[in-house]
């Protein structure tokens, strides 16, 4: 591989801020040299990465936030505003001394408003904030909640129907499997290996009639737990004769392109 | 959903976003509050992913818009679109905030004042539907295996570099290399092939 092929590899990571500095230099100088090919690669690259921010969930910044930037950059013009409106005022006024005691007192007043305008603005933001977080938290909790509370119904409701997942090679784990006919498939198993590169596993349900119903694609975690929850599967219990979970390119597959790795007859 | 969006359409919406920052130069209040209330959601949404903490997070989003405020005659429209300057800027202040006490603090803050590169959009990007690469993006990065989307993440929301994701994943660093830059490419091919 030439230094200019090196280079195009790190194109999308250095877009990313992800190279080290050793690379970061590398790429930096093969660009002022002026290769267009990568200057192109890094332009799309930025791209690219620009439209990862659709991976954050959204979020809403409180009104204070808006109000307290409005308010930074009036204050921050009016001494513009002060300087120009001098700039046309005699340069000598005839100002009593009173007069500019009342002034300082007025300015000290103004300060003192405007200092304690903004910590009670500041303690509103926090509270604020820490109002979102903990509403934040309490919804995440309730989702949680509500899926144990689904798996718990499914795992525990006489109308569900309870089966095992045997694997076709005897060195594989076995998996476990609940219906229930109006809250859906909930598949657990533990030590299921990681596919292939590119691959995930995807599970299956196969009709009376034979036909496989494409189904969820998934992985298992890091410690090869399985916890697949099918809230709306392709077919009903009735109609359904087994499940079963084959390998599949990434994104899955309409019809099964490889042997199944586990059956379960459901009736 | 983000009302807001990564556009590189030429669209009405773009180039006002253009003419607003014109008048962001004559500090026009009014074209301010355009943009930020165009634009905020989107904004806080990325640096709360990265900052994970609201009274933080608004808190560079302040930062992010004062800095536009006061910088806007070094976005210049011809180069690219606003929107994605305006999150490259904001991704890079929030960075800066999570690195503060971190070893690379320095070499972020020599950073710090410079104003991000325009991301000009591809040739393809420009008949997509904004709502679309939305979805186009969340579908195809959440395709990925669990590892190689935690990569992508890792790198884009956390600023970790490609040696301390594969330390944190426990993976070889080319594996981690090749996650990163093969998500990319596929992202690129599923936009192209989303037209």
């Amino acid at each position: 591989m030439n230094e200019h092929d090196q280079i195009r590899e790190l194109i999308e990571g250095y877009a990313l801020g992800a190279v080290d500095e050793q690379e970061r230099a590398a790429v930096e100088a093969h660009l002022a040299a002026g290769c267009a090919d990568c200057a192109k690669a890094l332009e799309e690259a930025r791209w690219l990465v620009t439209q990862l921010v659709y991976l954050a969930p959204a979020a809403e910044p409180s009104d204070s936030l808006r109000a307290r930037l409005l308010q930074e950059l009036q204050a921050g013009e009016a001494p513009a505003r002060v300087t120009e409106i001098r700039s046309h005022a005699p340069a000598k006024a005839a100002i009593p001394f009173w007069m500019w005691a009342g002034v300082a007192a007025l300015l000290l007043l103004t300060t003192y408003s405007a200092w304690t305008a903004r910590k009670q603005r500041e303690t509103i933001v926090e509270i604020q904030a820490k109002l979102d977080a903990a509403v934040k938290q309490r919804e995440d909790l309730h989702q949680e909640l509500t899926a144990a509370k689904h798996e718990a119904v499914i795992l525990t409701d006489p109308d569900s129907k309870k089966f095992m997942i045997w694997p076709s090679d005897k060195q594989m784990p076995k998996l476990e499997a609940a219906w229930h006919p109006d809250m859906g498939i909930y598949v657990t198993g533990q030590k299921v290996p990681m596919p292939g590169k590119n691959r995930v596993l995807q599970l299956w349900l196969i009709s009376k009639s034979g036909k496989p119903m494409p189904s969820r694609t998934f992985w298992p975690d890091s410690k090869g737990k399985v916890d697949l929850m099918i809230d709306d599967p392709p077919e009903v219990m009735a109609q359904t004769k087994a499940l079963a979970i084959t390998e599949e390119p990434m994104g899955g597959s309409p019809q099964p392109t490889t042997t199944p790795m586990w059956v379960g007859g459901v009736t | 959903m983000f009302l807001a969006v990564v556009t590189s359409k030429q669209s009405d919406d773009a180039s006002s976003d253009a003419a607003l920052v014109q008048r962001l130069l004559r500090k026009d209040m009014l074209a301010f509050e355009q943009l930020y209330d165009r634009h905020s959601r989107i904004v806080y949404g990325l640096v709360l992913r990265i900052l994970q903490q609201a009274s933080t997070a608004e808190e560079v989003v302040q930062d992010v818009f004062l800095l536009l405020w006061r910088n806007a005659a070094q976005y210049q429209a011809g180069r690219g679109p606003f929107v994605p300057w305006l999150l490259t800027l904001a991704r890079n202040r929030a960075l800066d905030h999570l690195r503060l006490k971190s070893e690379r603090q320095r070499r972020r803050e020599d950073q710090a004042d410079v104003l991000p590169q325009i991301a000009q959009a591809p040739q393809y990007e420009k008949q997509l539907d904004e709502k679309r690469r939305a979805e186009v993006v969340r579908g195809l990065i959440g395709s990925l295996s669990a590892p190689q989307k935690k990569a992508i993440e890792m790198a884009y929301f956390e600023g970790l570099s490609h040696s301390e994701i594969a330390a944190a994943l426990n993976e070889p660093l080319g594996t981690v290399k090749s996650w990163i830059r093969n998500g990319l490419l596929r992202l690129k091919e599923g936009l192209i092939a989303a037209q």
